[in-house]
């Protein structure tokens, strides 16, 4: 029993870290999320050569082979800088699919170019009557003399406009909630009756609307999925919902800081803010509630790359006490910046606007209890 | 990173369930005489009498993953009753600040569970303000013992205690945590006065003692005369991790789904009802985080580490927990819950309900009440000065 970061991760960890310090202040931040793209290209050059969009790539692949657990290790330092670059969408989502759906020919193709960064993906699995369900899906994959014709809708897909391409759950049978006869395409963006609507979320990042219309999609292009294509996106959701844990509480833990230090510099009635006990104890519980998410997001990291998607239970436990203790520290960051908190100009509110958006992905905190209550 | 336990840690465990198993109690034999042989049994296993002891006074000398091991097992096996007063909260003090004659003199009773023993610390006027304590020892003009007056209160099992061991204020010259003396106090004689308090669930096990006039010989001063506030701080940095109670929380959530589900409602049980399954849902949770949570702080513990900021939240969390179980266990009785007569009506682990969860609203006061354990990691981790 050990939770100490091996070597190799100590050093992965420290890398990010310099890179969030040295290049990723605040206000360059927020001039990139004004851009057309809405992150830096420089940035995602500087990810693939220094190794970490292929972290969990296997090494066939020209990746580092890494588990979730090196994966949390990044995303945890990523957290603190509010990365705006599609890591999570490209190398987490796109590269899980790949790894748990795609057979050989598909794997040698994709991900070695996701690893390199010259090809960025993302995963279009949402529609807007399934609301939190994987397996509510309406879009549909006819097969045809080509291959299969895609029709149908995605919501709210990470950095889609930016994509080359896109990982699409669609239904080749079977009733709209049925979890069989889902099926995974690569479905390139440029392709015809691609339509996509590009938009901007509240924490900075990029999303699109996405309509398909008589999509040929080649037969090459479904991932072969030997255990179905809804257990391979399950299997996605999972590491993803790793990966948010662990962007939250690296999100978290600079709240809980920031708030110590900031009632510490501020004074009001001839005194440190933080010398009032209502103030100290209310931080107390932001620094417990985080200690308690890092904990769980250790429990499911390490029970998942243990045990795959049995330790399911686990990621639903985390789920929800990420969503519900990043709100918590959010507000009371907030309300304990006074004023000054309700700003953009301090990185409180960033941080909080993007804790509240991962609570939103992949299910919120009440979807998630539900689930593991079973 | 890894959750594995070693091969040692394995072997351990497994003999630790064989001898729990090998001596549990049989129901019809004489329950005194196998607790009092069960400890005998343990010793001989090398110290499992004494876990928490140094492995110089006779413990088991194990690593954080052992003590951890052996709370899981304890918590699902029958073991015998024990106090911790003596065992976890005089011994080491002795141990640290006692001279080599008072180790030999009550160390051996402690571990044998001969002597039941008290702990005179709050006052009436000195709560989580403990320093602020006044019950007064001065010395005799010979310089032989001490003469003890004053009122301590919420002692616990006082009416059963052989010997209590207090804080005593020996001089109120200078701040008050300074002019602190630690005494041991023989229970059974002229000038001490045990009055019962009957808490709100109805139970008396804590009491309010009179001590007039009370002789206590100068050996019975444990290390030097004014300086036991640092000995107490000692202490409580030493019962730290045992409050949080993990292990038996995870049983009694067991326990806890066992008794809901068998709570009949409509053609279902209680655990159908979505509002109380989503309240034992959330419990779980913030269980399964704790023990995480404290195996964080045994991992950097067996490393040699000092304690991480993630164990100060233990004892607040722990305690939380456990009053949440007696909350839902009272909710899943229904009206049954309220019942105290000798027999049970209605579901038979309702019997006392009620009386359990209000008794169990001491947790988050006894030990430093939540609010001196957020002060204390306000200032001690968080680095905000009061």
């Amino acid at each position: 029993m050990n939770f100490d970061l091996s070597p190799e991760q100590q050093l992965l960890s420290d890398s990010v870290e310099r890179f969030i310090t040295d290049q990723y202040p605040l206000d360059q931040r927020q001039l990139t999320v004004l851009s057309e793209q809405g992150f830096s290209s420089e940035h995602w050059q500087t990810m693939a050569e220094l190794g970490w969009l292929g972290a969990s790539i296997p090494e066939q692949y020209q990746g580092f082979g890494g588990t979730q657990a090196d994966t949390m290790v990044l995303m945890e330092q990523l957290g603190k800088g509010l990365v705006l670059e599609p890591f999570f969408a490209s190398a987490v989502l796109a590269a899980s699919a790949l790894k748990y759906g795609g057979n050989e020919a598909q794997q040698s193709h994709w991900l070695p170019q996701i690893a390199d960064g010259s090809k960025q993906l993302s995963l279009a699995y949402a529609e807007q009557q399934g609301r939190f369900d994987l397996h509510d899906v309406l879009t549909r994959a006819e097969a045809g003399d080509q291959g299969f014709v895609l029709n149908g809708r995605k919501s709210m897909v990470l950095h889609a406009a930016s994509a080359d391409a896109l990982i699409v759950s669609a239904r080749t049978t079977g009733a709209q909630t049925e979890k069989a006869g889902i099926d995974l395409f690569v479905v390139d963006t440029q392709a015809d009756g691609v339509t996509i609507h590009d938009f901007p979320t509240v924490d900075g990042l990029r999303a699109a609307e996405i309509e398909f219309t008589n999509v040929v999609v080649a037969a090459e292009n479904k991932l072969a999925c030997p255990e179905g294509g809804f257990t391979a996106l399950n299997r996605v959701a999972i590491d993803g919902i790793l990966a948010l844990a662990a962007e939250a509480v690296g999100a978290m833990e600079v709240l809980y800081k920031d708030t110590v230090a900031y009632t510490q510099e501020r004074e009001q009635f001839d005194r440190p803010l933080s010398d009032f006990q209502v103030l100290q104890h209310r931080m107390v519980d932001m620094f417990m509630e985080y200690e308690q998410c890092k904990s769980m997001l250790y429990r499911a990291t390490l029970e998942v790359v243990q045990q795959g998607d049995a330790a399911q239970r686990t990621v639903h436990a985390l789920k929800y006490l990420i969503g519900k203790n990043g709100i918590f520290i959010g507000e009371n960051a907030v309300q304990l910046h006074g004023g000054m908190g309700m700003t953009e100009e301090l990185r409180v509110a960033h941080y909080f606007k993007r804790l509240l958006v991962i609570d939103a992905q992949f299910g919120n905190h009440d979807y998630h209890l539900a689930q593991f209550a079973g | 990173m890894d959750i594995d336990l070693n091969s040692d840690d394995l072997h351990f465990q497994k003999s630790v369930r064989q001898f729990l198993s090998d001596n549990s109690y049989v129901a019809g034999n004489d329950y005194s005489e196998w607790r009092l042989n069960w400890f005998r049994l343990a010793r001989d296993q090398g110290g499992w009498d004494v876990p928490k002891w140094p492995e110089k006074f006779g413990g088991p000398g194990w690593t954080p993953t052992q003590h951890y091991i052996w709370e899981q097992e304890t918590a699902r096996a029958q073991t015998p009753w024990d106090l911790p007063f003596g065992l976890s909260m005089l011994a080491p003090v002795l141990m640290n600040y006692g001279s080599e004659e008072q180790q030999q003199r009550f160390l051996p009773d402690i571990r044998d569970r001969k002597v039941n023993w008290c702990q005179g610390y709050s006052e009436p006027n000195a709560g989580s303000d403990l320093a602020n304590l006044k019950t007064k020892a001065e010395l005799s003009a010979d310089g032989s013992h001490y003469v003890v007056n004053g009122t301590k209160i919420w002692t616990t099992l006082a009416h059963i205690a052989d010997w209590i061991f207090c804080l005593t204020r020996t001089d109120d010259s200078g701040k008050k945590q300074d002019g602190i003396t630690f005494l041991l106090i023989p229970m059974k004689q002229a000038g001490i006065e045990v009055k019962p308090i009957i808490t709100l669930g109805g139970a008396h096990s804590v009491n309010m003692v009179h001590l007039t006039d009370v002789k206590v010989p100068v050996e019975n001063r444990v290390g030097e005369e004014g300086k036991a506030w640092t000995y107490a701080k000692g202490l409580l940095a030493h019962e730290r991790t045992g409050l949080a109670g993990i292990s038996r929380s995870l049983v009694a959530l067991e326990k806890l789904r066992k008794q809901a589900g068998s709570v009949t409602r409509g053609n279902g049980s209680l655990l159908d009802d979505p509002s109380y399954r989503l309240k034992v849902a959330e419990l779980e949770v913030e269980l399964m985080a704790t023990e995480f949570t404290e195996l964080r702080s045994l991992a950097s513990a067996a490393a040699g580490a000092e304690p991480g900021p993630e164990s100060s939240i233990l004892k607040l969390k722990g305690t939380e927990i456990q009053q949440r179980l007696q909350k839902l266990t009272v909710e899943a009785g229904g009206i049954y819950s309220a019942a105290w007569g000798a027999t049970p009506v209605g579901h038979t682990f309702a019997h006392g309900g009620m009386s359990g969860y209000l008794a169990s609203r001491a947790y988050t006061i006894y030990g430093g009440a939540s609010e001196v354990q957020r002060d204390v990691i306000a200032k001690n981790v968080l680095g905000l000065k009061k």
